[in-house]
């Protein structure tokens, strides 16, 4: 639970980070600074957009109480999740919805996991794609069968008894739950 | 123990392909005279000669798993039957997703990390005792690859990258993709997606005519290496297993929202990035995945206690 506001909040950080290494490359490479940016680094939480019309709630809970219905397609800034919720701020009001209601916006084409390469090694990227092992369909169509990692596999295979023995420990209970259907598009 | 047999078998067809079999034993005869041993040896070459006169040997087959043996005609005549049928059953599935998970392991194998491998295969088999199909020969692993992905095979053959294992946050993010692909398994989705293949026609149209062994079979059917797995399965077979993958996790005791997370996380990384080319290319986009859950989740979650994240327990790669 923590976690994930943890995870959030790391990565307004590194989209924030994200910005100003993106204002050091271009200002290398001679390229104007589009004028947006600065107003990406002051404004609070993520742009969101609301993927379904939902109640926002005082607190993380179907119970508590309904401050406002929001609107699919609306668009709010997201301030944190937490397990099944998301704090938005919509209108003035600031509250809580279910997390599969709101979409985080933007970010995309910044590669997190890159951005934290470069702080370890200085061309952290260059190094990291050379080295990476990728599976394309070609690899895949020529990969013949190799008996020994499958004994390998074979070797790992855990009796329903192990898993079971496992969950407990973990203290892991079972509960009932019945598939979705599909939604009507 | 296949592998020298296999040798031995292709170093005899090299030397057919170069000499008609009796020259090899005329030339044999003249280099080795006639004494008692070398002429044992020379009635089993000239025997085994005969044989293949009158009934040519299976052509060699590289993909060999190590459970068919010879004297395979019935199973691969019952397999193709089934297979066009749409009859098949359990031992046959589990032949079939072994053919492909040794051929994908053969792309990338197994990550060398005991520990990783064991408790993966536990979290797996725990969500899977959660389904339908609970005794299955379910196996997992993570495979050697940097890119982010995940593939199932028929008969409980589950995979993940090493890219998107050290993606994964915690325990419950790791249940919810194996729950994602087990959903695949549960549902056949590859297995229909074989049966549907041309290439099953095709063969069937030789078992009139010569019976092939299985694994030759198997191998055909499957098309080349483990290119199946990256062959896209329709959209809607996609947004199946996520729904499986979401109530599979919460009936597992974890957090049922843990597969929207990867989801979301993977949605952050750049769409031209190389590590994702091949899972975009096989399913719609993350935005669209979660858009979908969300109108198929609606307000389902909200009576469920929270679950697990687990991530205390998570296993951690360096």
């Amino acid at each position: 639970m923590n976690r994930v506001s943890q995870r959030v909040r790391s990565q307004v950080l590194l989209g924030v980070l994200g910005w100003h290494c993106l204002l050091l490359a271009s200002s290398v490479f001679g390229m104007a600074t589009p004028p947006q940016k600065t107003t990406q680094q002051v404004a609070i939480g993520s742009s969101a957009v609301m993927l379904k019309t939902d109640d926002l709630r005082a607190s993380p809970d179907v119970k508590s109480p309904l401050l406002l219905r929001v609107e699919k397609g609306a668009q709010v800034r997201l301030l944190n999740s937490q397990s099944g919720w998301s704090q938005i701020s919509n209108a003035g009001h600031t509250g809580w919805v279910r997390v599969l209601s709101v979409r985080k916006q933007g970010n995309e084409g910044i590669e997190l996991s890159d951005l934290g390469e470069l702080g370890k090694k200085p061309q952290g990227k260059v190094v990291a794609v050379a080295g990476t092992r990728g599976l394309d369909v070609q690899q895949l169509s020529l990969a013949s069968y190799d008996p020994a990692e499958v004994e390998r596999l074979r070797g790992y295979a855990v009796s329903r008894r192990e898993a079971e023995q496992f969950a407990q420990a973990a203290g892991l209970h079972p509960r009932e739950m019945s598939y979705f259907a599909a939604p009507n598009q | 123990m296949m592998g020298s047999s296999a040798v031995t078998q292709k170093g005899m067809s090299n030397m057919k392909q170069k000499f008609p079999g009796f020259v090899v034993v005329a030339m044999l005869v003249g280099i080795f005279g006639t004494s008692q041993i070398q002429a044992n040896d020379l009635k089993d070459l000239f025997k085994g000669y005969l044989k293949n006169k009158i009934a040519p040997p299976v052509q060699e087959q590289p993909v060999t798993p190590a459970t068919s043996e010879a004297s395979a005609e019935k199973p691969a005549e019952q397999l193709l039957q089934a297979l066009m049928g749409g009859n098949v059953s359990e031992q046959e599935e589990d032949r079939i997703g072994q053919q492909i998970a040794g051929n994908l392991l053969g792309a990338a194998p197994l990550v060398r990390d005991d520990g990783l491998q064991r408790y993966v295969n536990r979290v797996g088999r725990w969500v899977a005792l959660q389904t339908e199909r609970p005794d299955l020969n379910w196996h997992f692993g993570v495979i050697e690859s940097d890119d982010l992905n995940a593939f199932a095979a028929p008969g409980g053959y589950i995979f993940l990258t090493k890219g998107l294992y050290q993606r994964l946050d915690s325990e419950a993010e790791l249940a919810g993709v194996l729950g994602h692909e087990i959903g695949h398994v549960l549902r056949k989705h590859h297995l229909k997606l074989l049966q549907k293949s041309q290439g099953i026609a095709a063969i069937g149209g030789l078992l009139g005519r010569k019976l092939k062994n299985e694994s030759e079979v198997l191998q055909n059917v499957i098309g080349n290496g483990a290119e199946v797995v990256a062959r896209g399965l329709d959209k809607d077979a996609e947004y199946e297993a996520d729904r499986i993958g979401v109530v599979l996790s919460a009936r597992a005791g974890y957090d049922a929202y843990a597969l929207p997370a990867v989801l979301a996380e993977i949605g952050h990384v750049a769409k031209n990035d190389t590590r994702v080319s091949l899972l975009f290319k096989t399913h719609p986009l993350p935005e669209d995945r979660l858009s979908h859950l969300s109108d198929a989740v609606t307000d389902a979650l909200d009576a469920l206690p929270e679950g697990q994240s687990g991530a205390g327990r998570f296993y951690r790669l360096r």
